[in-house]
């Protein structure tokens, strides 16, 4: 019964949201945007910037860990070093798509309800709470998934295009699938999770979307961590990582579903 | 035997106290109908009837399920049509109720969501776009999502606010209907001759319950019964003969009517008919005095008001 309610709820949220111009635009347009913007920065980096950059304090910790991380690179001219260094970052880049994605779509799927009065029908039939959560953050996340990935191709090609081919070796490693495929759909999970109970529990439209706008800030925190090389994400300590998110989205659906106070969704915003 | 039982059932927001004390019992296959003035609480009962918030103080018993407990059986059992439509304004009909049948575990939803879009007559509209909807049309497909799952008890919060006379008459024929199969129906209205046509008993609420009773009861605990007496003409001998019937208590007129209050107005009445004849009165008819219901319930608001300053 849970996985049907959980699928039909993951339908609708998906006729919703596809014919809704809106939210089609932010999911299917937000990714080539992140994804062109870190590209041009990188680009505009190495051409101008290339050789006064390698001597920059900000990056020698991490440039350091690089080469301890992948011996290999000390064959690649210095500037192509950074270079690499700069593409690696892109991994935890791509997080942002799937939390940008989370902060508009998950507040617009509650808000929406909320100010319409479905939400307060669809609390009156016997659904779970859990159930409702989980339908509608993967009903997000999934979307934002698959945009990540596709995004993730996207920046190879054009990688690739740019003619730094060669470099691509050094950039996909292990730890780059790790995020990939763990890590992202942890954090896409958990941005959706907390989007839609924030909102939820918000006291109106503008609280919903202040409070989406926090959960951008620990993948920030995450790309300057690495950037700074402060720590260097190995792939076991991003497989740690991976699993630490996955374990806090289900926390978080926990305490979600008591947090949730279906009640203060029925009452608040009349 | 009752189906819903409240218990000193309150609720408070903050300082705002919705609902107090309210102490009811409503019968299996009753409509009773809920009035009261705007913030009188109503919504606010019907949220907790429902299961959607919980009392502050005592509980609610419907259907055998505490509301506050048995959310999810609850939910099985009660239907609830909410103040505003809540559908999807860019999904069909059809798929509105599709969606909604899809939560009750123990139905067949496809026939059923096809039953009560036929019966609101929105089957020629079952695959149009719900916002191009009319008002009206909301309503009966809201109701029909309050009906999807077949329940015993149904929570209507003012089906009919909002329309114009023809919906609203249409939906209050599908209540009639309803209360044919025998559901039992709380009806929350600002509509005081919808709630005489549709109700067997009337609550009138304003925070507190200020009364429950049938509309018939409600008046004459306010109004004493009056007899009319339509005459051709009113002379100084009828007047003189009426007055010294001994079981005439009060006496008045209004152009050529009588309007008197006897010791019991049924029995004294052809005693009464016979003195007027005598003293050459020429009666047209004798009728009871109707006080419409909105003067008890004005009445009662007013009293409430009063008590509290
Ligand atoms: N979420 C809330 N927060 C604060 N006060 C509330 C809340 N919900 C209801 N109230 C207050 O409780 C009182 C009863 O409200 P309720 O909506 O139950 O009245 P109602 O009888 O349904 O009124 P109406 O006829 O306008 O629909 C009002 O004073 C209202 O302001
Ligand atoms: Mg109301």
């Amino acid at each position: 019964m849970s996985r049907r309610r959980i699928r039909n709820i993951l339908l609708k949220e998906w006729a919703l949201l596809f014919t809704d111009l809106n939210s089609a635009f932010v999911i299917t347009l937000l990714p080539f945007l992140v994804v062109g913007q870190g590209i041009l920065y990188i680009w505009l980096a190495s051409r101008f910037a290339g050789e006064s950059m390698l001597t920059t304090q900000v990056f020698q910790t991490a440039l350091q860990k690089l080469v301890e991380a992948i011996p290999g690179i000390t064959q690649l001219p210095g500037n192509e070093q950074l270079l690499v260094l700069l593409l690696s970052q892109f991994n935890f880049f791509l997080l942002l798509i799937p939390t940008m994605i989370a902060m508009s779509v998950a507040t617009f799927s509650i808000v929406d309800e909320k100010l319409s009065g479905s939400l307060e029908a669809l609390l009156a039939t016997p659904v779970r709470t859990w159930e409702l959560l989980l339908g509608k953050a993967l009903a997000g996340a999934i979307p934002a998934l698959v945009m990540t990935w596709i995004s993730a191709g996207i920046f190879l090609l054009v990688v690739s295009g740019l003619g730094w081919g060669e470099l691509i070796g050094f950039v996909v490693t292990t730890g780059w699938f790790l995020t990939l495929f763990l890590l992202t759909p942890a954090v896409a999970m958990l941005s959706f999770m907390l989007g839609v109970t924030g909102s939820a529990r918000a006291k109106d439209p503008r609280g919903a979307q202040n409070a989406a706008l926090l959960i951008i800030l620990p993948v920030f925190a995450l790309i300057g961590i690495q950037i700074t090389g402060i720590v260097w994400f190995t792939p076991s300590l991003i497989l740690v990582l991976a699993l630490a998110i996955g374990i806090a989205d289900f926390i978080t659906l926990r305490a979600a579903v008591r947090l949730f106070g279906r009640e203060s969704i029925v009452v608040q915003w009349r | 035997m009752a189906i819903i039982e409240t218990f000193d059932l309150s609720r408070r927001f903050g300082k705002t106290t919705a609902v107090e004390d309210v102490t009811l019992a409503v019968e299996a296959g009753e409509v009773l109908g809920f009035l009261g003035p705007n913030g009188a609480g109503k919504t606010t009962t019907i949220r907790i009837l429902a299961g959607m918030i919980a009392p502050t103080k005592g509980y609610a018993i419907v259907a055998g399920h505490r509301t506050d407990r048995d959310v999810e059986q609850l939910h099985e059992t009660v239907g609830m049509l909410t103040q505003t439509p809540g559908l999807y304004d860019r999904l069909s009909a059809r798929r509105n109720l599709e969606y909604f049948a899809s939560f009750y575990p123990s139905i067949e939803s496809q026939s059923q969501v096809e039953k009560y879009i036929k019966l609101m007559g929105l089957w020629e509209r079952r695959d149009s776009k719900v916002g191009a909807f009319s008002k009206g049309m909301k309503q009966r497909l809201a109701l029909a999502r309050a009906l999807v799952h077949e329940p015993k008890v149904l929570f209507l919060d003012e089906p009919t606010a909002g329309l114009d006379p023809e919906a609203a008459g249409e939906v209050r024929e599908l209540i009639r209907t309803l209360r044919e199969e025998g559901r039992t129906i709380f009806l929350s209205t600002h509509n005081l001759n919808e709630a005489e046509m549709l109700c067997s008993r009337i609550a009138v609420i304003h925070t507190r319950l200020l009364a429950l009773d049938t509309a018939e009861r409600l008046r004459r605990r306010f109004f004493r019964r009056r007899i009319i007496v339509q005459l051709e003409s009113l002379d100084a001998r009828v007047r003189e003969a009426v007055r010294k019937l001994p079981f005439v208590q009060e006496m008045g007129e209004e152009g050529s009517q009588l309007i008197l209050e006897l010791s019991d107005s049924e029995r004294n009445r052809p005693e009464l008919v016979k003195a007027i004849v005598e003293a050459g009165g020429r009666v047209i008819g004798v009728s009871e005095k109707q006080y419409p219901l909105e003067d008890v319930y004005l009445r009662l608001i007013r009293e409430e008001s009063q008590n509290e300053s």
